[in-house]
């Protein structure tokens, strides 16, 4: 064969080891995950000491004695300085142990461990149910090929994105809590499946906004494919419906929408501290934020730390995801 | 001869919806005729409705809001103007094959190249898994990729611009059509890879005796690998010449094509250019669409409608009305 032919085919031979460079690829974004969550705590370490106020006094109140003070800085090992404060908070981590709060006597972890997959499980439901609705209604927008609709949903999605999650969550309440009583008005059990009682209706208000940015992202992704050439020889193939709307559709679209949930799911972890509140469930929002108002160093240092992890786990996971469904994802 | 040609394209119009109410003819008065093994050149510049009237050919003109507004399209007896889906399923990628415009977005970015082949061999249902599995091998032989094993194995954004393109026309001609539409397979392709694609698609003319339509803008490719040329120009079939007499052309735009070749150009000389711009899609003057352009206008080329194919010979129409005045003018400078 020729020299073109040759040249052409080496791009071949490069992909031979396809799965070994995948793996190559999975434990360097491993690491380089490993090493964001550790800066992350040493950011939050640092922070949350340059915040003005002192736990001691905080705890003991502005009246108490210099001297009481002075003796529960030691007892809380906040009178050596703060580089071997953070060795010693970066020595227990490695064990496992993240230090007693500052304010209940608490184990930190144990903190965490109760009030974290309140939360979690909030998020998990709010992103189930975005993803069941937003996914059909950017398939069908995009499809339908009609003005009307698509001014319909530009404008209802604009509206769900501008309202305050807040003001749904009250007008939730409104009519599902007090007018139907269909959901209860505070409360929580972590039992599954008793909790999604509870958790339907947060879950609910927060998904509102999220359908909303999910399917805009995932119908301008689909708008884009359907004008690829490669729809056109999948027509040409016969390709079945379902098969098509999968493959030559929803799969080549969905690897931004998949990444910008990740991301949002990141961010969720702190503003689902809204929904924690209005519907008083015990959320790890909630821990971060009287730890932090109290000036709680452990709690605070424990539970950036973990949503470090969680923030960093999910953008991975979700890149990950985004390179599965379409290979032409950077990864 | 018109009884065997496998494909004959009478005066087809083809429209397309604006608006609930707003119509515009882009392709007005194609006329084509592709016999059965003919290696067939379609040239014409942007917008002349090259790749509107390949959609016709494969049934993709609704996914673009258009539809046949006039004429016929017959295949081996049956008018795909009026087609229905279950006559489309019977001939799309069975009997005409399609390799794309463009070859980078060609094939499916989330399917394996081995995905890609066994779908295309997915029409035939007495194929079982296994024999399709080694006719995709097959087909990646037939369009000489190399290292098939592996290449079925991969996915398109691995592969360079030339072989999507072959993996493509493997997948185009995997249920041996008698007719492969190609609409600009080699866009945006290196020039030599360009050279390879043509050798290989005239290969497989050579080898299976389909019929090819080999869209273009780039006369003196098509020059060199087709049996017959059309030209379109704003929606219409002007000429339709064998390239072997293609200096014998008829058409003042034919000939304004030709003289206008890159490689007919004097070293960093001048290069020769059409003058004027074609008319707006739609927007068409009366009479010959190209009477603002033409060097040999009449009075008669400025009213009516735009002129029908006039036969000066079995291989040779023209719609110039006035081509045996051209042919006094310019004589033998060509």
């Amino acid at each position: 064969m020729n020299t073109v032919n040759e040249k052409v085919n080496k791009t071949a031979e490069k992909g031979v080891d396809n799965r070994k460079v995948f793996a190559y690829r999975v434990g360097i974004r491993f690491i380089r995950s490993i090493a964001v969550a550790f800066w992350v705590t040493v950011i939050a370490f640092t922070l949350i000491r340059l915040a003005p106020g002192d736990p001691a006094q905080a705890r003991l109140g502005a009246a108490a004695e210099p001297e009481a003070v002075e003796a529960l800085r030691k007892q809380l090992g906040l009178d050596v300085n703060p580089l071997e404060q953070f060795f010693n908070f970066f020595r227990g981590l490695i064990k496992g142990d993240m230090g007693i709060s500052l304010q209940f006597d608490r184990e930190v972890t144990d903190i965490i461990f109760t009030a974290l997959p309140v939360t979690l499980w909030l998020i998990g439901f709010s992103v189930l149910i975005s993803i069941f609705v937003a996914i059909p209604i950017a398939l069908f927008v995009a499809t339908s090929n009609n003005v009307l609709i698509a001014y319909i949903f530009r404008s209802t999605t604009a509206i769900s994105i501008a309202l305050p999650n807040f003001f749904i969550a009250l007008l939730g309440i409104l009519i599902f809590s007090i007018r139907y009583n269909w959901a209860p008005l505070l409360g929580y059990t972590p039992s599954f499946p008793e909790n999604l009682k509870y958790l339907w209706l947060p879950a609910l208000v927060n998904a509102t906004t999220l359908v909303a940015i999910l399917s805009r992202v995932l119908y301008s992704s689909i708008s884009d494919t359907l004008k690829e050439e490669f729809v056109e020889t999948g027509v040409i193939r016969g390709i079945k419906r379902p098969r098509f709307f999968w493959f030559y559709i929803l799969k080549p679209s969905l690897a931004p929408t998949v990444v910008l949930l990740s991301y949002i799911m990141g961010v969720m972890l702190g503003t689902t501290i809204i929904m924690e509140s209005i519907f008083a469930l015990p959320g790890i929002g909630t821990e971060l934020i009287t730890a932090v108002i109290s000036r709680d160093y452990p709690t605070v240092q424990g539970i950036t730390f973990i949503f470090g992890i969680i923030v960093v786990f999910f953008s991975f996971f979700g890149d990950l995801m985004a390179y599965w469904l379409d290979r032409r994802v950077k990864f | 001869m018109s009884n065997s040609a496998l494909v004959d394209i009478d005066s087809l119009q083809i429209s397309v919806r604006l608006s609930r109410t707003r119509r515009l003819k882009i392709v007005d008065y194609a006329s084509m005729k592709i016999n059965p093994g003919e290696m067939i050149g379609l040239i014409g510049e942007s917008g002349s409705g090259k790749t509107m009237l390949c959609r016709a050919l494969i049934g993709t003109l609704r996914r673009r809001d258009a539809y046949i507004s006039g004429g016929s399209v017959m295949f081996d007896g049956m008018d795909l103007a009026t087609a229905k889906n279950d006559v489309w399923r019977q001939v799309r990628g069975k009997r005409i094959g399609y390799v794309p415009q463009s070859a980078l977005a060609g094939p499916n970015p989330v399917l394996t190249i081995e995905a890609q082949l066994l779908e295309s061999l997915g029409g035939d249902e007495t194929l079982s898994r296994a024999d399709a599995k080694k006719r995709a091998k097959e087909l990646l032989d037939i369009v000489q990729i190399r290292r098939p094993d592996i290449v079925m194995k991969q996915y398109p954004n691995q592969l360079s611009g030339g072989m999507k393109q072959r993996v493509m026309i493997a997948c185009a001609i995997a249920l041996q059509p008698e007719l492969i539409v190609a609409d600009e397979p080699t866009t945006g392709l290196d020039v030599t890879v360009q050279a390879e694609i043509m050798k290989l698609l005239k290969e497989i003319r050579d080898q299976f005796n389909t019929a090819i339509i080999l869209v273009s803008h780039d006369l003196p490719l098509i020059n060199d690998v087709c049996d017959q040329i059309t030209v379109m120009h704003a929606g219409a079939t002007v000429e339709n010449i064998a390239s072997a007499e293609i200096e014998k052309s008829k058409h003042p735009y034919t000939i304004a094509l030709y003289k206008s070749r890159i490689d007919l150009a004097p070293p960093r000389g001048e290069l020769i250019t059409i003058a004027g711009q074609p008319p707006a899609v739609g927007a068409w003057q009366t009479g010959c669409r190209f009477n603002q352009r033409c060097d040999f206008v009449t009075d008669a080329c400025l009213i009516g409608e735009h002129p029908k194919y006039i036969e000066l010979s079995a291989t040779h129409q023209t719609a110039c009305i006035n081509h045996a005045g051209i042919e006094a003018k310019i004589g033998s400078s060509l």
